[in-house]
Parts: structure tokens; C-alpha cells; sequence
């Protein structure tokens, strides 16, 4: 579980995040939507410390990070997996040595047993005989399921992604989707996920918080978006006039 | 102000490129990748540019040294000592920031904008010492060896272009690189080639490593990092000059 509390952060006096306090939950998937600036990024990364925040309290099952000295960050560390809006592969390495470099740095463990382990994560994002192939040899989709298959490598009790869809088409957005739930189930990890793809939102929605322009707008799940009265997630939710439309039709359907 | 500022973060990069390392055997399989990435293939361009720049100062020392007074061997030792005091030292230097340089400074640059080295980070590697440090050690490490090939490959260029021309006999020519010899002219010129390559190592790795932006930026550190290296080169080998001949 990882609970933050009256999280603020500027730029240059610019405030970016305006007191933010909400908590995300251990085995579900806690998604942060809202419009591209409004401070998901920044707020996904000050939550793993990559960003310095102004306030606040970021705690790890009742660790406080922003308490934590370089030495005990790192070790924290060690229970996260992220995945990055752009995978962030190692170009000089191949896929194997991707998703084996955090056993290699980490682990005691035998050659054998890291490729076993490789080769069972790899299996897990059902990428399969593409392990000596480079970053730049393979498909956007291929690159996001790597990235996850590397944050899962150390069996991490905290998993954040970075838009894991951007960029993709609708088909492997959903199987990235579908997969990231699976794995938050299977390993009863706290997931968090910065998107601001709907198809995200109503597939894999456990826990929604909505922000808008820096602020907290809106908490809940993926059932109780389609009918909010929140005017600003209204107008992010149904921002196309194919998501007007299946709002209408399940309103009708609901009614009758 | 914004001098002292970027001088207290690149000492700051430095105190944690210097932290111990997370798993030595790591280190180790990076360090002998950089010292053929930046070091061995470097070996061909040191080699043919010496070649040339040693023929060529054996051309202009005897062209303009007119004087019957003066023996004609002067050009061999000349040569010789030009090549070990400055040319295989810091011209050579400012040839390795701009290859070396650029190529450190583009590679952790890109590495930041792509969020490589934020997911080293977020693994809980540290990342200034995984990525800056094997390239410290190998530049370093190279550095000396590149100077003694560089002066060699200056000898031998000499030795072709002076007797080809017709200006030196190869007995005259190879008389006077062995008169005179004062071998701590090697030493000095080792000592400088040792704080050149840490500045070439160290001040493009700390332009790379604070890039924010994209391509562009990439780009933009790429460039700074080669001029700022290729100033103090200069500025540290007039500080080396007067310190170590005083």
C-alpha cells in the first residue's frame, strides 16, 4: 500500500501538484488519469523520488520516503518495478540481458537460475523467441511487454507504469492492460498506472484518481466514472463522441 | 554565479561517481567494453593522424630552420620532443575530446532523455557510478597508452617523410631522436595525458548526464562538453607546464 499526503510540487513557482493526498491499494490496479500537463508524470515520479516534491509525505507501507537517506532509498528501490512511457530498454543489451540485468546486480543467484528466471518472466509477457533480439530490433508492443517482464524480474511489491499504452494500437493496449492486472493479482503487488487511455480506464480501473490541473478531482472506480457528476472528468471521460454514445446507450439500457 | 553552480554539481556527480560499487564484476565486464569502445578504437585515428603530424613537423622544421649553422639532426630531435611535449599529449587531447568527448556526452545524454538512466535509478543502481565511472577508468587507463602510440606513429611518420622529401638522411634523422634525450619529458607528458583524460572522461559524462529535453539538448551537451573540455585541456596543461617544469 502506498499512501501519499499533501503532496505539492512547482517548477520555477509554477505549482504543478496542489496538495494531493489519496491512497492506492495493495492488489488492485490504481490508476492516475487526466489530461496530458496536467501532473501525472510528475506526480508518478515524485512518488518513486526520481522528482524531488516541495510537501508532503510519500508513504511505502508506512515508510516515508522522502525520510529515507540515499543508502535506504536504494534498498527500497529494490521492491519496485517500473515501467517507463518508453520502456527505457538498455539499447546495448538485448532482450535477455534486459530483463536479467536487475538478478545480475541484485542477486546471488546461479547463471542457470537467472535464466530460468528470464525465461519464466519473458513466458509471463508472452514474448517468445525474441530473447537475443535488441531494443531497436523490436515492436513498440514487444519493447512495453520487455519493460514489464524487467520491472517484474525481482518480484517487486510496487509496480508503477508510465502510459504503459501510449503509442500502441487498441489490441495490444488491451493485452498490456489485461496483463499489467494479471501480474498485480498474481503477485499481490501495488500497482499504479499513469494513463490517460480509456479503454485503461474502464478495463482495468480498481481505483481511479482523477487529476486536473495539479489537483485531486475525483476518486473511485471504473463503474462509478461513467456516471460521475464531476464536470471536468465528465469533460475528459466523454471527451469523443464514440464515448458519448455507449454512455448513452447504457444509460438507456440501465433505465429500461 | 551559474559557473560556481554547475562547478559544485559536477563535484557533487563526482562524489557519487566515486561511491563504492553495487557488484564489482559488473563494473568490471563495463570497464573492459569501454576500454575497447573508447580506447581501442581510437588506436587507428591516434595512429594515422601521428603519422602525418610527425611528417609533416619534420617537413616545416627543416624548412624553416635555413641556418648552415644549425646540424640537420636538430630535426629528428625536434620532432622527437615536440611530439612528446605537446603534440601526443595535448593536441592529441583535444583530438580524443572531441571523439571520445562527444561520444561519452551523447551516450548518457541519450540515455537520460530515453529514461534509461531514471529506470537505473528506480532498480536501485547508481547510476553516475554504473555509467561514469568504467569510462573514468578506461579513459584514463588508455590515455598513456594512446600517447606512447601517438608518439611512436610520430617518430615513424618523420622517418618516412623527412628522407622521401630528400631534407634528412635516416642516419641524421634517427641520430637526432637519440640526442638528448630527457626522459622526464615522458614523465610529464604521461602526468598531463593521466588529468586529460579525467577531464575527457568526466566533463562530457557530467553535460551528458544533466540533459533535459530531447535530441536537441543531446545535441547542444555534445557540443559544450567538447569545447569546455578542449578549454581546460589548455588551461590545465599551462597550470601542468608551470608546476612540473618550475
Amino acid at each position: 500500500m502506498i499512501e501519499i499526503r499533501n503532496i505539492k510540487k512547482s517548477f520555477e513557482e509554477r505549482p504543478i501538484l496542489k496538495d494531493i493526498s489519496t491512497l492506492f491499494e495493495k492488489g488492485k490496479t490504481n490508476l492516475i488519469i487526466g489530461q496530458s500537463g496536467s501532473g501525472k508524470t510528475v506526480l508518478l515520479k515524485s512518488i518513486v523520488r526520481l522528482i524531488e516534491v516541495d510537501e508532503g509525505e510519500i508513504l511505502f507501507d508506512g515508510r516515508d520516503i522522502r525520510k529515507m537517506n540515499f543508502k535506504d532509498i536504494k534498498l527500497l528501490r529494490q521492491e519496485m518495478g517500473m515501467v517507463f512511457q518508453g520502456g527505457a530498454l538498455f539499447d546495448s543489451l538485448n532482450v535477455e540481458e534486459n530483463v536479467r540485468f536487475p538478478m545480475d546486480m541484485f542477486t546471488t543467484m546461479s547463471t542457470a537460475e537467472k535464466n530460468k528466471h528470464v525465461d519464466f518472466c519473458l513466458d509471463r509477457v508472452n514474448i517468445k523467441g525474441a530473447h537475443k533480439l535488441y531494443p531497436s530490433e523490436i515492436s513498440g508492443g514487444m519493447r512495453k511487454r520487455v519493460a514489464i517482464a524487467r520491472a517484474i524480474a525481482l518480484n517487486p511489491k510496487y509496480l508503477f507504469c508510465d502510459e504503459p499504452n501510449s503509442g500502441l494500437d487498441p489490441v495490444t493496449s488491451i493485452l498490456i492492460d489485461n496483463l499489467i492486472k494479471e501480474i498485480t493479482l498474481e503477485f499481490d503487488i501495488t500497482t499504479l498506472i499513469n494513463t490517460h487511455d480509456m479503454n485503461s480506464v474502464m478495463e482495468i480501473g480498481d481505483n481511479i484518481l482523477f487529476i486536473s490541473e495539479g489537483e485531486k478531482g475525483w476518486v473511485g472506480n471504473s463503474t462509478q466514472v461513467l456516471f460521475t457528476r464531476n464536470k471536468k472528468l465528465n469533460e475528459f471521460v466523454f471527451a469523443s463522441p464514440l464515448s458519448k454514445r455507449i454512455r448513452d446507450l447504457k444509460q438507456r439500457e440501465d433505465d429500461e | 554565479m551559474k559557473v560556481f553552480s554547475e562547478i559544485g554539481s559536477y563535484f557533487l556527480l563526482m562524489y557519487r561517481v566515486f561511491s563504492r560499487p553495487e557488484k564489482s564484476r559488473i563494473y568490471w565486464r563495463q570497464l573492459l567494453l569501454e576500454i575497447e569502445k573508447l580506447g581501442i578504437h581510437s588506436l587507428g585515428i591516434v595512429a594515422i593522424i601521428s603519422v602525418f603530424m610527425g611528417g609533416i613537423i619534420t617537413l616545416q622544421l627543416t624548412y624553416n630552420m635555413s641556418s648552415p649553422l644549425m646540424p640537420t639532426y636538430l630535426v629528428g630531435l625536434g620532432n622527437r620532443d615536440t611530439l612528446i611535449l605537446e603534440f601526443s599529449c595535448t593536441v592529441l587531447s583535444l583530438m580524443l575530446a572531441g571523439k571520445v568527448g562527444s561520444n561519452i556526452a551523447s551516450e548518457i545524454g541519450s540515455m537520460r532523455v530515453t529514461e534509461q538512466i531514471d529506470s537505473l535509478e528506480l532498480m536501485g543502481v547508481n547510476s553516475a557510478a554504473f555509467l561514469i565511472l568504467p569510462k573514468i577508468i578506461a579513459v584514463v587507463f588508455i590515455s598513456p597508452i594512446l600517447f606512447i602510440l601517438s608518439v611512436f606513429c610520430g617518430i615513424i611518420g618523420g622517418l618516412i617523410a623527412g628522407p622521401i622529401s630528400g631534407v634528412v638522411t635516416v642516419a641524421t634523422y634517427m641520430g637526432g631522436i637519440r640526442t638528448m634525450f630527457v626522459p622526464f619529458f615522458v614523465t610529464f607528458s604521461i602526468i598531463k595525458t593521466l588529468v586529460f583524460g579525467f577531464l575527457i572522461a568526466t566533463v562530457p559524462a557530467y553535460q551528458g548526464y544533466n540533459v533535459q529535453g530531447g535530441a536537441l539538448e543531446v545535441g547542444r551537451a555534445s557540443t559544450r562538453s567538447v569545447v569546455n573540455t578542449s578549454i581546460l585541456i589548455l588551461l590545465f596543461d599551462l597550470i601542468l607546464t608551470q608546476l612540473l617544469f618550475k
